[in-house]
């Protein structure tokens, strides 16, 4: 098989842009710490009140760690606090620094889990329990914003994460 | 042992087809996979713009007709991306395969049963979708539900095109038998490995349509699995975008060559690139379920290696197409590194749009890799990136090329000129300046964390980070509006009104170059590939996905 010599060279240079970028892809994956979700376990949707699901919320799991469970559901997450904004959406709230799981599942449809300006990704698929842990190094407001399509009420999923500066959180 | 080659059986098989018109045979039976095309995207483009309007924070107008945004959106992406593509691919290849084997198909009747089966699918879906009882989207996840026609619709279309497929093979098959010995001309090579590839990737969608989707929405079972349909979904989902692009390259590889009179650069590496798009394709579907919970990490690093290795051929495609376009500017006697640029007829709309839609296409390759970088697709992951990526691919590179086809084909089709040269040059610069705008906007917006398939024009929280950006793709959609207005004008000229004859001949070569290799289709070699490539990725996928212990237990819900 004739190949000219000019494409055999491109085709290496080509054969090595594509090495490193997977290179870059491994290294960002174990050392920066950037993880997808993976098979984790199943759940009952129908049936989560035998689960851990059954009490959504965060849980101080100290040394800075937190889980945060949630259910989600046509059209809101059930995040277990019981602060609203105006809009009526749940509000969570984090002290900054602090390393959250997310362990979300759903109770009907597939919904989609993303915080704005955060390495936090996730379909919501019933019958799986979706996990990814995050740390929150910046104070701020940041939605959470169901990005799977799920019905009417869809672009009106979301809830709020407001990440607390320690300096200004009221003595313990 | 050296084998005697048999005189070919009848010579009176080999038909001669008229360079600047069809065959009545031929008119019929493309004709009318053209026009159920041209017919679905007539409404489909133009709910393109209107969706634009109505996410664009500064707009929100409410869409026309179609005011719930879902449904709309619902029938721009089957109209467009399935419908649209599926019957003109069908049609073109038909083109392609009696033109270049210089024969009829192996069977017209085949081939309108073919088209029957299709076209009852797509009333059948389109019923489902224009009455409100399927505003599922054209990716349909479970457990959401459809009306039962939205599903035997889609089946339809789907056991239609294998049906074509096959009708397609035998006429390959057929022309093998009276020519032994000899390599089929690169676009009947493209298009036998298009369908090769179509059927075996498909085979996940039927399944999932048909044991899942359809009996749970006839109420024949009662619960289903979610993270299963996605998985099987995905086995489709992604060679599907390569049976939209195969055609185009078809279009690049061997048809631009002889439109500007100079042979490509090297034929063996073009079938080398469409091996590897048949078989890698399909294994690799899982760039799609990155941030799905119900896979485990190792198929996703996996899935995206291999999603590198399916840019190789893309990027041979870059290098062929581009040397030959050289040696195409070079021949019209530019000199100097890049002077051959200039020399390429941009002011022919089958050239321009053709070309337009090869730039925009590797923007989309680009895109893509980010795509299928797993650690970036964390950022990425249906956010408006997505959507100006596929913009810039099926949209861009897709589309213009098929707009190239259909500014030399709709003449031939019906002994008419082309209605207007002008007006189809400036549809293809529009197209690509819109197009562009939209996807570099919709991208930038994406990043900013604007989702995709979220009803802007309903939403109670707008951000500031993303919300310009969105405004821009308004913007880009007026422009796309005025190239679909010229679309339907010279589309709606040519076909009824306009006068005198053709100019473009049908640029399809009956003959393959010596030097390509036989090699090359050995089939059974490249479906035992695939075969074993789609048990080795897939399979442990699936097996993970698969509740073993409970079955399947999540319930449907009707989105009406």
């Amino acid at each position: 098989m004739h190949i000219d010599r000019l494409e055999r060279n491109y085709l290496i240079a080509v054969a090595l842009v594509l090495g490193v970028f997977f290179a870059a892809l491994i290294a960002g994956a174990l050392v920066f710490g950037v993880r997808l979700p993976t098979a984790t376990a199943f759940v009952n949707p129908l049936a989560l009140a035998d689960t851990p699901f059954a009490n959504p919320g965060l849980r101080d799991l100290g040394d800075g760690k937190y889980e945060a469970v949630i259910v989600a559901g046509m059209w809101r997450f059930q995040v277990g606090t019981n602060e609203f904004d105006e809009t009526g959406h749940e509000i969570m709230r984090v002290p900054v620094n602090s390393e959250v799981t997310f362990t979300i599942t759903s109770r009907d449809i597939t919904h989609g889990f993303m915080i704005e300006f955060h390495n936090a990704n996730m379909e919501i698929v019933p019958g799986q329990v979706a996990r990814q842990t995050i740390t929150f190094r910046r104070p701020g407001e940041y939605h959470v914003q169901c990005h799977e399509y799920c019905g009417r009420d869809h672009a009106n999923m979301f809830f709020t994460i407001i990440v607390e500066d320690a300096a200004v959180r009221a003595p313990a | 042992m050296q084998a005697v080659s048999p005189a070919p059986k009848s010579e009176a098989n080999i038909l001669t087809f008229p360079r600047l018109g069809m065959l009545s045979s031929e008119r019929a039976l493309i004709g009318a996979h053209i026009l159920v095309a041209l017919l679905a995207i007539s409404i489909g483009l133009l709910l393109g713009p209107a969706q634009a309007y109505r996410r664009a924070p500064a707009l929100q107008w409410e869409i026309p007709v179609f005011s719930y945004y879902y449904q709309a959106l619902t029938l721009h992406g089957v109209l467009n991306a399935l419908v649209f593509t599926t019957f003109f691919i069908v049609g073109f290849s038909y083109f392609v395969v009696q033109r270049s084997l210089q024969r009829a198909l192996a069977s017209v009747t085949v081939g309108w049963i073919a088209w029957v089966l299709m076209f009852v699918g797509t009333l059948l879906a389109g019923y489902a979708m224009l009455t409100g009882q399927a505003n599922v989207l054209y990716t349909f996840y479970a457990p959401m539900l459809a009306h039962w026609t939205f599903y035997l619709g889609l089946a339809l279309v789907i056991v239609g095109s294998w049906v074509a497929g096959g009708d397609i093979f035998a006429t390959y098959l057929l022309w093998r038998r009276a020519n032994p010995g000899k390599a089929a001309p690169l676009a009947v090579f493209a298009t036998v490995a298009n369908f090769i590839m179509w059927i075996s990737a498909s085979l996940g969608v039927a399944i999932e349509v048909l044991t899942m989707l359809l009996p749970l929405s006839l109420g024949i079972v009662q619960t289903t699995d979610p993270q299963v349909s996605r998985i099987l979904f995905w086995f489709f989902g992604h060679p599907l975008v390569y049976f939209w692009l195969l055609p185009a390259y078809t279009s690049w590889y061997t048809m631009m060559p002889i439109q500007f009179r100079v042979p490509i650069f090297s034929e063996t590496l073009a079938r080398v690139a469409f091996i590897m798009i048949m078989i890698v394709s399909i294994p690799i579907g899982v760039h799609h379920l990155f941030v799905d919970p119900g896979v485990s990490e190792v198929a996703k690093v996996m899935h995206s290696l291999l999603t590198f290795t399916v840019s190789v051929p893309s990027f041979l495609t870059a290098f062929n197409i581009a040397a030959t376009l050289e040696r195409a500017g070079r021949a019209r006697g530019s000199t100097g590194l890049l002077g051959w640029m200039l020399k390429l007829e941009w002011s022919n709309p089958v050239m321009v749009s053709q070309i337009l839609g090869m730039m925009m296409f590797i923007i989309g390759g680009v895109t893509g890799l980010m795509n299928a970088s797993f650690t970036l697709n964390v950022a990425l992951h249906n956010t408006t990136w997505v959507p100006g990526h596929f913009h810039t691919t099926l949209a861009g590179g897709v589309f213009m090329t098929y707009m190239s086809i259909l500014y030399w084909m709709l003449p031939i089709m019906r002994g008419r000129k082309l209605f207007s040269r002008p007006l189809a040059t400036a549809q293809a610069y529009t197209w690509f300046v819109g197009m562009l705008l939209f996807g570099v906007s919709m991208g930038r917006a994406g990043l900013e964390g604007a989702s995709r398939r979220t009803d802007v024009g309903s939403m109670q929280v707008i951000s500031e980070y993303w919300a310009p950006w969105l405004n821009i793709t308004a913007v880009a959609g007026t422009i796309l509006l005025i190239s679909i207005v010229l679309l339907f004008i010279v589309v709606i000229g040519t076909w009824f009104f306009s006068k005198g004859d053709p100019e473009d001949p049908a640029p399809i070569t009956t003959a393959a170059p010596s030097s390509a290799p036989l090699w090359t289709e050995r089939w059974s070699l490249w479906i035992a590939l695939i075969v074993i490539s789609n048990v080795v990725m897939w399979g442990p996928v699936l097996f993970e996905g698969l509740n073993f212990v409970n079955g399947f237990w999540s319930v449907g819900y009707p989105m009406n």
